[in-house]
Order: structure tokens, then C-alpha cells, then sequence
């Protein structure tokens, strides 16, 4: 039948606890401001949490190679999506000023319709 | 698993004939519950057969419009519906599934000395997949058409008071069918090659199917949740592409052409696979370059993901990101390149037989050159600026989705027809057909480069006086064009009536495909092959195969 | 049954509990028919990673370009019950592998209980989701249950009022009480991805249950257990989608 392996109860059990305290040091990184790394640091911590459910919980470790190789290049070519689209955006305001400023507006104009706080 | 049905009386007298796929079993639940991949095959062969049909007529509608400059036919809005409807019609329901999901399914596992792809309710499913797609691309017809060109960007789609939304579900259904069909041949490409059928003893269709497996499944999802965000834009209006609302209709372009770039190369790698076969076999020569063209696949696949912004170079992008979609787009003419001139030294000094599936395929080298190379030249920025939006963009694709892809399909479908029915089609007609489509096909397009340069916008109902002469020469060639493939399809259609049976090995092919019955049975091999030659050996052809009629 | 002779494999049930499997006739070893679909699987898992990760490539772009509006909109959110959430599907991914290896050891009953744990956690996290909908509606920063109103355009002033986005208590300002560029923004954003996540729990909890089915027929064990484990990698995924949503919609610094 091939070898199958069986993972062991106790290392299910390990990884769940690793991932739930991952998850309280996400809340509470997300309490400090590292001002421009923020969203880099939640993201690594994420991607830790990924690969722990993605070896272990998904089995990758023990798997073929294909498994794998199929897998990790959707994440490689989504982030291709990303970068030249978060690329493109990021320097269009180095051809025109107007990218680089985020004018305010009046609720009024953004939402022309009766407004139910009496704020304005 | 199949079912059979009881031989009837009235088959009592041609139980001679060796069951095989066509006549193990009979009724319609036989054909439309088939796992089957040679009946799925056929199914998928008749559906895109007929999408094809359907845009071509819409293309002869809209070159009758443009015969006069105030446009002949139609209003403006009717002739946004009418080449909206071609466009979507060929691409979504014809060039993309057409060769994988008819010659593709026939021809793959036969290939792998398999007995069928590796999950055939999942072959079915993408069938019925296109089936639904296909029917609700009908249903937006009836339903008020939609004007957006096949491109639907926004914020146009999102505010058009037509049925975008439904036909929009149908591209997410045909987006799935071509998911699955990719997943399938991939899993069996992989688990299921027989004994000794190494990766480098593969035929070079299967490489090219591989590849495109790769692209269907990697790009298409992206299709899939951009046709559900415009949708969402327009039910709940969102934002997320409307200028008004905050939304970036530019966004839409990355999301749309980051499917639809790589999704030309869908469409393209199945036909270089055909070719790559035609070119051996009908100069009985072994592939020149054989792990070139097996790799430049793979390469074309990786690269086709680096390069679509080339279709937004006037949209609004910043200049950096213009400039390294342009350098990038380069790139990918060198494996291209690679592909056709080891065709064409495979061709030098072969034994070649000048039979309609190699008119065929010389036709292709011939236009595939000018469309590829024309490519290349939309591909540098500078020129793009100018060059985008005119007939110069519309002659370019024509050549290589119409001039290169329909051709090689059509190649394929001349070359394989013999294995898949068991009877050969009127040969000289064929060739009549042939030089008619050639013919038609450059008259219609090559003026389009001439007045797309010289500043004629695509997508126009009406045009000044000027390109008219150009115009013309257009719409002639596209009736001329329409006539050739009138004379295909009815002797082809002829053929599964009065046709003379086939030879055993009609062409003299060496690939497992050639090496069964014809037609196949329904389990393929008759035992499961051991594959101990290289791929392309034609010292183990059996010349008498290819003069023994089967039956 | 094929021509050639050639007979489908089946493997034996490991015990009075269970049914034999048979394997698919085109297939000629039950491994080639456990690695094909294992494959085939994993390439769908990768098609599903490259549609939601189109959702966030649209969050990461607006995101720069509206960071104002996600940071007061991410504080609109309750982390708390996020928090909550991502650990009910965390722990449910647990009780799927346990599941799987219950399956993988022919432990019927363990099999049946961690599935439906599994069920419960896909439950209490729609619950909770509910919730949360439910409270957003009534700060009218969200979509029902006014999403089919009619749009209105304005054409003189090129903005267009949106019939769902009331914004209530007015939240959605700066520190000068001026609105945010485009508040609706990252709430449509919100629903559009959590929605899409949700419907992929429900479909998840759905094939669960289907396996609750098959494993009280005895269709799965040690020696074929393969629809549980392909369950299971799908709804490890579900999980993994919430592990990059929960930190990139709920907390905010």
C-alpha cells in the first residue's frame, strides 16, 4: 500500500499549543507600534502560523516532492501579483504629484444624502 | 466506470467490426454520463466546434458593417454588442478549451499508454462546466447582451445597463472547467505514464499540454475572483473598482490581464504542441531540438507571468512599472523563437509529405512568424503608445489566435481525424479548403496592420473615408476566409458518412497514440504498453500500418 | 469489466466494522490512485490560494493607498472576538488531524467524534461571525440590509451616495472629526473577504458531515482513508486563509 506515515497525537497537540500562543503574541505585537513594520511583522507571524498548520497539520513534511512544489509556487506566483501591482501603485506618485496627496473631504460630498448624526 | 449496452439486432451485422469507443455502447445517457476521455473529447470537439461557428458569425457581421464608413449594418451600440459577442464567444468558449479539451482529452492519455486521465468525473464535470458557461453566455445574449468588449474593464462594466453580471458567471464557470481540465492532465501527466515512458520520452503535445496545465491552474483562479469582485461592484456596489467610490478601475486591469496574458499562452502552447508533432511525422524526421522545445514550454509558461501590464501601457500606470512590463516582455520572444526555427530544421531535408495536415502546418509557420514578431513590436513601450487601441493590436492577435492557433487546431483536427473516426475525409478538398483559408485569412488581416499604424482605432462602428479602401479588402477576405471554413467543416462533417476507411497508422506516427486501434477501444491498449524506444524513432515504423486499411 | 483481463485491485476491510474499497479501474495499483488524487488535490488547494490571495492583493493596494481609512476602520472591529475566532478554527484543525488519524488507525467512533468537534467549531465560528455582522449593520457601517438600494450618482459633484454606508455614530473620521477618504471602503473590503471565508466553512462543515457519513458505513480505514484526509487538507486551508485575515482586518496598532 506504501508507507503512510501516522502522526503521533501528542505532536497535533504540540503544534496546537505553539499556534495558540503564536496567536496571543500577535495581539499582542499588535499593541506596540513599530510604526512602518507593523503589517511586515504580523505578516511573518502569520506565515510562521501557516507553516506550522501547513507541515504538520497538512502533513507537508512527509509528503512527495510535487505535493510541495505544487503548493509553495501558488504562493510564489501570487506574489507576483502583489509586487508589481503594490509597485506600480507606490510609484505612480513619483511621476505625479497629484498620487502623493490624500485630500480631505466634507461628509457632504463623499455621502450626499441625509446623514443621521448631528454632527454636521 | 462505463456501462455497455446490449449488442441490438440491428448491429448483428457489423459485429465484425472491432468494438471500439465509438460503437461499445449507444444512447444518449452512454455519451452524456461518459468517463470516457475519447468521448469527452468528442463532446468538448462538437461544443467548441459549434462556439466557433457562432463567432465567427459574428465576426462576418461585424466586417459587413464596416464595409462603409458610416457602418452598414447596425447602430454604434448594436456594434459594441456585436464584436463584444465575438470576442467573448471565441476566447472564453472556443480558443481557450478548444485543443486541450478536445484534442487534449482524445490524444493525452493515448500519448501516456494510459487508459484514461487520472480523474474522468472530473474530466466530465469540466465538460459540463463549459456546457453551463456556454449556456449562460446564451442566456446574457437573450437576456439585453452586454457592450463591454470581451475585456469588460471597468468602471464601464460596472455602470452598463446590460447583462455583464450574468455572462459573468458564465466566465467563472468556463474559468473553472478550464481549472479542472489543466488539474487533470497535470495529475495525469505525473501518475500515469506507462513503463518506461520517461519525461524525455513524452511527445512534445504532451509537454505542451503540461505546460499549459500549469498556466490554467496558476492564472485562472485570479480570473475567477476578479469576474466576482465586478459582479459585487455591480449588486452591492462595493467600490473596490469604481473611481467615484474610491476604487482604482487600473486595479482591474492588473487583476484582469494577470489571468489574460498568461491566458493567451493557454491558448497558444496546445497549438505549438500540434505543431511540433505535425512537423515529425510529416517529415518522418525526429524533432530538431527536442528538450528546446520541451523546455521553452516551461519557460514561456514561467515568463508569460511577468509581462502583462504590456496591455495597460496607456492606462495610467506609473513609468517605472511600464518600463519593466516592457523589458520583460522581450524575454519571452526567445523561447518562441527557439520553437519555430527547431520546426523549421526538423522540416529541412525530411522525407516531407505535403498532405493537408502539413499545408496546414506550413501555413501556421508562415503566419505564426508575422503575429509572433509583431508581438515583439507591440511589446516595446514606446511604439505601444501609438500603436495601442488600433487595428495594429487587432491584426497582431488575429494572426497569432485565428492565423496560428485555429490553424493548428484545424492542423490537428486533420491529422488526428483518421484516429478518431476511423475514416479519412476528401483530400482534395482539404487542400482546397486549406489554400482558401490561407488566402482569406492574410486578405482580412494583413491590411489591418497597414491602417492600424496609420491611426485606425479598433472597436469602431464607424471610420473616416480614408481606410476605407483597407476596409474593404478586410471584409472581402473575411467572406473568402468564412467560405474555406464552410468547405472544411462540410467534408469533414461528410467524412463520418461517406468517408473510405482509414489506413491503421494513416501518417506513419511512432507515438503510442498512433500505435492503437484506430478507432480506439474503449480501454485504449489492448495491454498496457512498455515504452523501450526514445520518442521520435522512426526506424521502429511498421510501414504496413500505415497502408492497411483498418476494418 | 476491461477487456484485457487485467482486475480491479480491492483492498480488504481491516475489520467486521468496515467495507472493502475498491480501486478505480483505470488506476492499476492503489497507490497510483492515493498519489493521483493527492496531487490533484493539492493543485486545487493552490487554485484556492491564488483566488483569495487576489482579495488581498486588493486589501494590501488600497491599504497603501487609504491608510487613514483601514486603521480607523480596523479599530471598528471587534479583536476580541476575532481573537476567540481564530482559536475555535485553530483548535478545530486540531480536531480535524486528530480525525484523520483516527481514520488513518480505523478508530471509527474517535473518527466520528473528531469530525463532528470539527462540525461544532465550523459552528461556533459562524455564530460568532454573525454576530459580529449583525453589529456593524446596526453602526450602519456595512452592507445588509440595505445592499440592493439604489445608487445614485450625483453627476456634479462626481460622487456617489451609497445607500449602505450610513455610518451611524460617525466613527469613521480623523482626529479634526473630518471624514475619512472613502470609509465604505474598507468595510466593503471586510465583508467581501469574510464572506467569501465564511461560505468556505459552511462548504468545509458540509463535507464533513459527508465524511460523518461515509465513516458510519465503515468506508474508511487504514487501508483507504484517502476522502477524510483530502477533508481535512481543505479544511486546513479554510484555517489558513483566517490566519492572514485576522491579523490584517483586526489588529491594528
Amino acid at each position: 500500500m506504501g508507507h503512510h506515515h501516522v502522526s503521533s497525537s501528542a505532536m497535533f497537540t504540540n503544534v496546537l499549543i505553539v499556534l495558540l500562543i503564536l496567536t496571543a503574541v500577535t495581539v499582542i505585537a499588535s499593541r506596540i507600534d513599530f510604526g512602518p513594520a507593523n503589517m511586515l511583522i504580523a505578516m511573518l507571524i502569520a506565515s510562521v502560523k501557516a507553516s506550522l498548520v501547513i507541515l504538520f497539520f497538512m502533513h507537508m513534511k512527509w509528503d512527495t516532492a510535487i505535493n510541495k512544489i505544487v503548493f509553495l509556487s501558488s504562493f510564489l506566483f501570487l506574489s507576483l501579483l502583489f509586487i508589481f501591482t503594490l509597485a506600480d501603485q507606490a510609484t505612480r506618485r513619483i511621476d505625479h504629484p497629484m498620487h502623493a496627496t490624500k485630500a480631505k473631504v466634507s461628509k457632504e460630498w463623499a455621502y450626499p444624502k441625509p446623514a443621521m448624526s448631528e454632527k454636521h | 466506470m462505463t456501462t455497455h449496452a446490449p449488442i441490438l439486432d440491428t448491429q448483428k451485422a457489423k459485429s465484425e467490426q472491432p468494438k471500439n469507443y465509438l460503437n461499445c455502447s449507444s444512447g444518449f445517457w452512454s455519451w452524456a454520463g461518459t468517463l470516457d476521455h475519447k468521448r469527452i473529447g468528442i463532446m468538448y470537439l462538437i461544443g467548441t466546434g459549434l462556439a466557433f461557428l457562432a463567432g465567427g458569425l459574428f465576426a462576418l457581421l461585424v466586417r459587413l458593417h464596416l464595409w462603409e464608413p458610416n457602418g452598414m449594418l447596425f447602430t454604434n451600440d448594436q456594434y459594441n454588442e456585436i464584436f463584444t459577442l465575438h470576442g467573448a464567444f471565441m476566447v472564453f468558449l472556443f480558443v481557450i478549451p478548444a485543443i486541450p479539451g478536445s484534442l487534449g482529452n482524445m490524444i493525452l492519455p493515448l500519448m501516456l499508454g494510459a487508459k484514461d486521465v487520472a480523474l474522468p468525473r472530473l474530466n466530465l464535470l469540466s465538460f459540463y462546466l463549459w456546457v453551463m458557461g456556454a449556456v449562460l453566455a446564451a442566456l446574457a445574449i437573450v437576456l439585453g447582451g452586454f457592450d463591454t468588449g470581451w475585456t469588460f474593464y471597468a468602471p464601464y462594466s460596472l455602470y452598463t445597463n446590460k447583462a455583464v453580471v450574468t455572462i459573468g458567471l458564465g466566465i467563472f464557470l468556463l474559468g473553472f472547467s478550464s481549472i479542472f481540465t489543466g488539474l487533470n492532465f497535470i495529475v495525469t501527466t505525473h501518475k500515469l505514464r506507462a513503463p518506461g515512458l520517461t519525461w524525455f520520452r513524452m511527445p512534445l503535445f504532451v509537454w505542451a499540454l503540461y505546460a499549459t496545465a500549469l498556466l490554467q491552474v496558476l492564472a485562472t483562479p485570479v480570473l475567477g475572483i476578479t469576474v466576482l469582485l465586478v459582479a459585487f461592484e455591480r449588486l452591492y456596489h462595493i467600490g473596490i473598482f469604481d473611481p467615484r467610490l474610491g476604487g482604482d478601475p487600473v486595479l482591474f486591469e492588473h487583476f484582469f490581464w494577470f489571468y489574460s496574458h498568461p491566458a493567451v499562452y493557454i491558448m497558444v502552447l496546445p497549438a505549438f504542441g500540434i505543431i511540433s508533432e505535425l512537423v515529425s511525422v510529416h517529415s518522418r524526421k525526429p524533432l530538431f531540438g527536442y528538450k528546446l522545445i520541451a523546455f521553452s514550454s516551461l519557460a514561456i509558461a514561467i515568463i508569460s507571468f511577468l509581462v502583462w501590464g504590456h496591455h495597460m501601457f496607456t492606462s495610467g500606470q506609473s513609468t517605472y512599472a511600464m518600463f519593466a512590463f516592457s523589458f520583460l516582455t522581450f524575454f519571452v520572444a526567445i523561447p518562441t523563437a527557439i520553437k519555430e526555427f527547431s520546426w523549421v530544421a526538423t522540416i529541412w531535408k525530411g522525407s516531407i509529405a505535403l498532405n493537408s495536415p502539413m499545408l496546414y502546418t506550413l501555413a501556421f509557420l508562415i503566419i505564426f512568424a508575422i503575429g509572433g514578431l509583431t508581438g515583439v513590436i507591440l511589446g516595446a513601450l514606446n511604439v505601444d503608445l501609438h500603436l495601442h487601441d488600433t487595428y495594429f493590436v487587432v491584426a497582431h492577435f488575429h494572426y497569432v489566435m485565428m492565423g496560428s492557433i485555429a490553424l493548428a487546431f484545424f492542423a490537428g483536427l486533420h491529422h488526428w481525424w483518421p484516429k478518431m473516426f476511423g475514416v479519412m475525409y476528401n483530400e482534395t478538398l482539404a487542400k482546397i479548403a486549406c489554400v482558401t483559408i490561407f488566402v482569406g485569412f492574410n486578405v482580412t488581416f494583413l491590411p489591418q496592420f497597414e491602417m492600424g499604424s496609420q491611426g485606425m482605432p479598433r472597436r469602431y462602428a464607424t471610420y473616416v473615408p480614408e481606410f476605407q479602401p483597407y476596409h474593404s479588402a478586410s471584409t472581402v477576405g473575411a467572406i473568402i476566409l468564412g467560405s474555406g471554413v464552410a468547405l472544411m467543416v462540410s467534408y469533414l462533417v461528410a467524412s463520418l458518412f461517406i468517408g473510405k476507411k482509414a489506413m491503421q497508422n494513416q501518417w506513419g506516427g511512432v507515438t503510442l497514440d498512433w500505435l492503437t486501434p484506430t478507432p480506439p477501444p474503449l480501454e485504449n491498449f489492448a495491454h498496457a504498453p512498455k515504452v523501450t524506444t526514445e520518442v521520435y524513432d522512426y526506424s521502429t515504423l511498421d510501414l504496413k500500418s500505415t497502408q492497411t486499411p483498418i476494418g | 469489466m476491461s477487456h484485457d483481463g487485467h482486475h480491479s485491485v480491492v483492498i480488504p476491510a481491516p475489520g467486521p466494522e468496515f467495507v472493502p474499497h475498491t480501486v478505480a479501474h483505470h488506476f492499476d495499483t492503489p497507490v497510483q490512485e492515493f498519489q493521483s488524487a493527492k496531487l490533484g488535490f493539492w493543485l486545487f488547494l493552490a487554485t484556492e490560494i491564488l483566488l483569495f490571495g487576489g482579495l488581498f492583493a486588493a486589501y494590501f493596494y488600497y491599504h497603501d493607498l487609504y491608510p487613514e481609512t483601514f486603521r480607523v476602520g480596523g479599530q471598528q472591529l471587534d479583536w476580541k472576538l476575532g481573537a476567540v475566532n481564530t482559536s475555535v478554527l485553530l483548535l478545530s484543525s486540531w480536531t480535524m488531524a486528530m480525525g484523520v488519524r483516527s481514520a488513518q488507525t480505523s478508530q471509527k467512533q474517535k473518527t466520528m467524534l473528531f469530525c463532528a468537534l470539527t462540525v461544532l467549531g465550523a459552528v461556533i465560528f459562524m455564530v460568532i461571525k454573525f454576530f459580529e455582522y449583525k453589529a456593524k449593520t446596526e453602526h450602519g457601517l456595512f452592507v445588509f440590509p440595505h445592499m440592493f438600494d439604489n445608487y445614485q450618482v450625483d453627476g456634479s459633484s462626481n460622487a456617489g451616495s451609497l445607500a449602505w454606508f450610513t455610518d451611524v455614530h460617525n466613527v469613521m473620521v480623523d482626529e479634526t472629526g473630518a471624514p475619512l477618504l472613502h470609509g465604505h471602503l474598507f468595510f466593503a473590503i471586510y465583508v467581501t473577504m469574510t464572506a467569501i471565508h465564511g461560505l468556505h466553512v459552511i462548504i468545509g462543515a458540509g463535507l464533513i458531515l459527508w465524511i460523518m457519513k461515509g465513516v458510519a458505513k465503515g468506508r474508511f480505514h487504514a487501508g483507504y482513508y484517502l476522502p477524510v484526509d483530502l477533508v481535512g487538507l481543505y479544511w486546513h486551508l479554510v484555517d489558513l486563509i483566517w490566519i492572514f485575515l485576522f491579523p490584517l482586518l483586526y489588529l491594528v496598532p
